[in-house]
């Protein structure tokens, strides 16, 4: 008897004290994803990436808005809009707690206003994304040809770029002297 | 055809979801009042991968010990205080679900456990899934996760037996006038930057790569004009072997592309 108390005193309480004692998680444990919206470009590389489509951009192009929406309930905490991310705007963090009474609480929105063509005035990309990528572009050197024209047209959409491509075209063909097309 | 035969909407692809009325939701607050440390469990997996089960069986475990709390797994909802409904509803296990949740006595509690409990999960589109366990009884608690961890268990038994609360709330954000997304180490030329990365993930994988490359990235933009004591410091520190030999290809890189800054 008093050997089996012995044994029971040296080995201790293996029990986790959780929940009345925080539990200690395991390094890089994966947990509730965390959204930081300031750092978010609205991009959509997390919602291509999301297996279970628990992230979501629904686009209104007419009110020129982009809505970004996780549902924390579908989300297989599998990590892959961590790796996409460009900016580290969404990342898992170590908080498991997410129990709730009312399912309407598992979801996260974030609204995103969009970008106007400069020529056409529609909406064409996120607001944020194109003056990210301009600020890029504008750091690195314009040296070749390329990254000019990329500078020029930032601000206008895929169509409105098209018809400039077309007019390029056509410009240079006729300064050749035979029309090819 | 089904309609015509007059068979019970239950049984067909549109479902029934089962309401409960006011008296219910007292009777459920006097249950947990009554019940305290005496809550016998019963599992129903409607269609999922048994992850979640194989994690209700961890936290009944010495380790987590969800005895605790007298919660206690029970073979019959005859028994049962709690319903788990883990897996995505599917059409096969429509009947069982409803069988299980009537055989229970009232009041009774139910959770919807785990990402397809709560909303059908990776499952959601699948052509026999009708989504999350909500859909067909009425829910008090959902659990998500893939699977719940322990720990992330026992949070949702103590927030269903109304020991602690629920700390998760619905957030709606809109986007600030002026607002800008900080670009990533300034100081380095983007060719670079992405070569780099480039180079870290094709040897570590997506996401270590991606750390390791920021990594040496902050060494390289903390060195300034002379980066490459700043990154030999970082590679002397490693402990792990694998980690130095990527940063000292990442650094064999730098110094092999044609306009660097080092």
């Amino acid at each position: 008897m008093l050997k089996t108390i012995r044994e029971v005193l040296r080995t201790g309480n293996a029990t986790v004290q959780y929940p009345f004692a925080p539990v200690k998680r395991p390094e890089y444990a994966r947990g509730k994803p965390d959204h930081d919206s300031e750092k978010c470009l609205a991009c959509s590389a997390c919602a291509v990436a999301c297996p279970p489509n628990s992230i979501q951009t629904v686009v209104d192009i007419t009110a020129g808005k982009t809505t970004w929406s996780i549902n924390y309930g579908r989300c297989i905490y599998c990590g892959r809009c961590q790796e996409v991310c460009p900016t580290g705007a969404i990342k898992l963090s170590p908080e498991f707690e997410l129990a709730v009474m009312n399912k309407s609480d598992l979801e996260e929105t974030c609204v995103y206003s969009l970008a106007s063509c400069s020529e056409c005035g529609e909406f064409f990309a996120p607001a944020k994304a194109v003056d990210y990528a301009a600020r890029i572009l504008s750091r690195s050197r314009g040296d070749d040809e390329h990254m000019r024209r990329a500078i020029e047209l930032i601000s206008v959409c895929m169509n409105c770029k098209q018809k400039h491509d077309a007019y390029r075209y056509w410009e240079k063909s006729k300064q050749a002297g035979e029309l090819l097309c | 055809m089904l309609i015509d035969r007059q068979v019970s909407e239950q049984l067909q692809h549109r479902l029934d979801k089962i309401t409960l009325d006011e008296s219910m939701a007292r009777a459920k607050a006097a249950l947990l009042n009554d019940i305290k440390r005496s809550v016998y469990l019963y599992r129903v997996d409607c269609g999922g991968c048994n992850g979640c089960e194989i994690e209700i069986f961890s936290t009944i475990t010495p380790v987590f010990d969800a005895e605790r709390f007298g919660i206690k797994n029970t073979p019959s909802p005859r028994h049962a205080d709690i319903l788990i409904y883990s897996g995505a509803i599917t059409r096969m296990m429509r009947m069982p679900a409803i069988r299980a949740y009537e055989g229970a006595p009232n009041p009774k509690l139910v959770v919807s456990f785990g990402a397809c409990g709560c909303t059908g999960g990776i499952f959601h589109d699948n052509y026999c899934v009708w989504g999350g366990s909500d859909k067909l009884v009425p829910v008090d608690v959902y659990i998500p996760g893939c699977p719940p961890t322990p720990p992330q268990i026992i949070y949702g038994f103590a927030v269903a037996l109304g020991l602690l609360g629920q700390k998760l709330k619905r957030t709606e954000i809109v986007e600030k006038a002026g607002e800008q997304v900080p670009l990533r180490f300034e100081s380095i030329p983007y060719k670079t930057k992405v070569a780099l990365e480039r180079k870290a993930r094709l040897l570590s994988g997506y996401c270590s790569g991606r750390d390791l490359a920021d990594e040496f990235m902050t060494a390289l933009a903390a060195g300034g004009g002379d980066a490459l004591p700043g990154v030999d410091a970082l590679i002397a520190k490693q402990q792990d072997p694998r980690r130095r030999e990527i940063l000292e290809e990442l650094k064999a890189e730098l110094v092999s592309l044609p306009a660097a800054a080092g």
